[in-house]
């Protein structure tokens, strides 16, 4: 490895991402700037262009673009608002009843759509106006928001989770899926607890308690939603069909979902799927240009570097996974999802391999982590989709997000600590040994 | 040409592709889900058609999203300057990008293009020519040159208001 390089690498990027380059195209820059230091001119610039082209050469990778497919006629097609009304029926009693129903329906969306910014913006559009009408503080809902749709990433269907399996070479995608429930819903959990603490504090009135035959009622209305799940998850773990042909199914179900309930015409698909290859484009031309960045690094032999390093202060787990976890939550503060996994997946697995942990482990907890990273400033796109919606300010939301990011960290130690949470679930289904 | 109704017809052009391609997509990977399934006779095209098409949707998608300036940035310098400093300082971002188009995309693009096509490159079931497939990395590298030089001028024009 030639110290030159890593300068370069990371100065370049650090200074371009500073400036306010986008990052997918910072990245890119700060590649070839890296290569030229070793390769010669026209060489360099037809690698990159190669690697961005091959890095996205990949069949898993299409599963990305049709779960936000399939998210964006969720979102239109009313099935968002009929998960909200199940929610609402099994939550909304409790104090604070709302914030709870955020949570829960934020873990169902986010599950069935695979994004936390649609999440996020679904459930504040929708959650927000009723907390204001209720006079909840309209700081706490946001935080409630922004912090809770990220469970979505970890609740499968999620693309980050494919992502990861990309970026690690191989990691079964039926194994990190099933692998994130029981970590998802623990994260729930822990936010709502932290909720309902806040909610004595605040002392926010219980909600309308709804009978059991309006439960029934609003989960009857919201099973075909459900049953998308079932179909989706079930055909991935059950080996009948991979993630990319079951995320193609989702559209094609979401679809007749959507124009069954009469809430989506046929006029408004050219509308949605050009949305959704907007928001397809931006993903992959952050993996484009991290596959180019990732590919220099290994040819400047940057990760063995740093895993050298890392295991030659320490070889216990506990203290590589801590030091791991550290700078993970930094780079998070910084950077996006997609393009943080890409790069420091190659980086920190073959460390954690070599202490004998397992990679979807490793997978569930690194995207758990980076998921706090999304709602930190000075970069966290949930963060900013969050306050815009709330329309209040980062500097008021900060201080009610505190206690909800000590339960993402919580979360994160207990399942950094106990590894059976995250591989209890995927051994029980038979994808891991 | 450069003006923003030419760019706006140019975008709605582009904005038809993305759509024909993104529903081309769909119908493919179902096809080879119902292939599989109802027919019993699994497609062997549909994995390599759909690779190419989710390249062809990235790269255009991406000088598509370059043209509306939505891709995602950290743009705290941005907003901490005001008037002309806050012009110059997205100007030369826009100029960066356009560099970037230049070299990498258009021309490095280009190579990889007459690289594939002297060795005469095919996919391994379409017979595809690859030089064809990674023909839309300069298409899409000229698009983006194309949409910073439209947004340079724009901000040239507000510089002038000043």
């Amino acid at each position: 490895m030639e110290i030159v390089s890593v300068l370069i690498l990371v100065i370049a990027f650090l200074v371009l991402l500073g400036l306010g380059v986008p990052v997918a195209w910072s990245l890119g820059m700060s590649s070839v700037l890296t290569l030229l230091v070793t390769v010669a001119a026209f060489p360099a610039i037809t690698t990159v262009a190669q690697r961005m082209a091959a890095g996205l050469d990949t069949f898993a990778l299409l599963a990305i673009p049709f779960f936000i497919v399939a998210g964006e006629l969720m979102n239109r097609g009313g099935i968002a608002n009929r998960l909200i009304e199940l929610a609402k029926a099994i939550t909304g009693r409790l104090p604070g009843g709302l914030l709870h129903v955020n949570v829960v329906a934020a873990m169902l969306f986010g599950a069935i759509a695979g994004s936390a910014v649609a999440a996020a913006s679904a459930m504040g559009g929708i959650l927000g106006k009723r907390m204001e009408q209720e006079g909840y503080p309209k700081e706490l809902g946001a935080a409630v928001n922004i912090t809770s749709s990220t469970t979505g990433l970890i609740i499968p269907p999620s693309n980050v989770l494919i992502v990861f399996s990309l970026a690690s070479g191989g990691v079964s995608v039926a194994a990190l899926f099933v692998a994130g429930y029981i970590p998802g819903l623990l994260v729930g959990l822990m936010l709502m607890a932290v909720a309902a603490v806040m909610v004595k504090i605040k002392k926010i009135p219980a909600g309308e308690s709804t009978s059991f035959k309006v439960l029934l009622e609003k989960f009857w209305k919201a099973v075909p939603s459900l049953f998308l799940l079932i179909v989706v998850i079930g055909g991935i773990v059950g080996g009948v069909f991979t993630a990319t042909e079951a995320s193609a199914i989702a559209v094609i179900y979401a679809l007749g979902l959507s124009l069954f309930y009469r809430e989506l015409k046929f006029k408004d698909l050219p509308a949605v799927l050009l949305k959704s290859a907007e928001t397809t484009a931006v993903v992959t031309l952050l993996i484009a240009t991290s596959m180019a960045l990732s590919w220099v690094m290994s040819a400047e032999e940057i990760p063995q570097s740093i895993s050298n390093s890392l295991l030659s202060l320490s070889d216990n787990i506990i203290v590589i996974l801590i030091l791991i976890n550290l700078i993970l939550l930094v780079v998070g503060a910084f950077m996006d999802m997609t393009p943080a996994v890409m790069i420091f997946t190659p980086i920190f697995l073959p460390v954690v391999t070599a202490l004998g942990i397992d990679p979807v482990h490793f997978g569930i907890m690194m995207v758990l982590n980076l998921c706090i990273g999304l709602c930190t400033p000075p970069v966290g796109s949930i963060l900013f989709i969050g306050v815009g919606i709330a329309q209040t300010s980062i500097e008021k939301v900060l201080k009610p997000l505190l206690p909800f990011f000590g339960a993402m960290i919580v979360a994160l130690v207990l399942i950094m600590l106990f590894p059976e949470i995250t591989l209890w679930l995927p051994r029980v289904f038979g994808l891991l040994k | 040409m450069f003006s923003l109704q030419s760019k706006l017809s140019l975008d709605k052009w582009i904005a038809n592709l993305l759509i024909i391609f993104m529903a081309l997509m769909v119908l493919n990977v179902t096809w080879q889900v119902a292939s599989r399934f109802i027919f019993q006779d699994p497609s062997s095209f549909t994995d390599e058609l759909s690779r190419y098409l989710l390249i062809w949707v990235g790269m255009l998608g991406s000088a598509y999203v370059a043209g509306k300036n939505e891709h995602l940035a950290i743009d705290i310098l941005i907003n901490k300057l005001k008037g002309n400093a806050q012009i110059k300082l997205l100007m030369f971002i826009q100029f960066l990008i356009l560099i970037f188009a230049l070299f990498v995309m258009v021309l490095g693009g280009s190579n990889l293009v007459y690289i594939t096509f002297m060795l005469g490159q095919k996919s391994a079931t379409l017979q595809l020519p690859l030089s064809f497939i990674y023909g839309i990395i300069p298409f899409s590298g000229l698009l983006i040159i194309y949409y910073e030089i439209v947004t340079i001028i724009q901000l040239i024009k507000s510089l002038k208001k000043d």
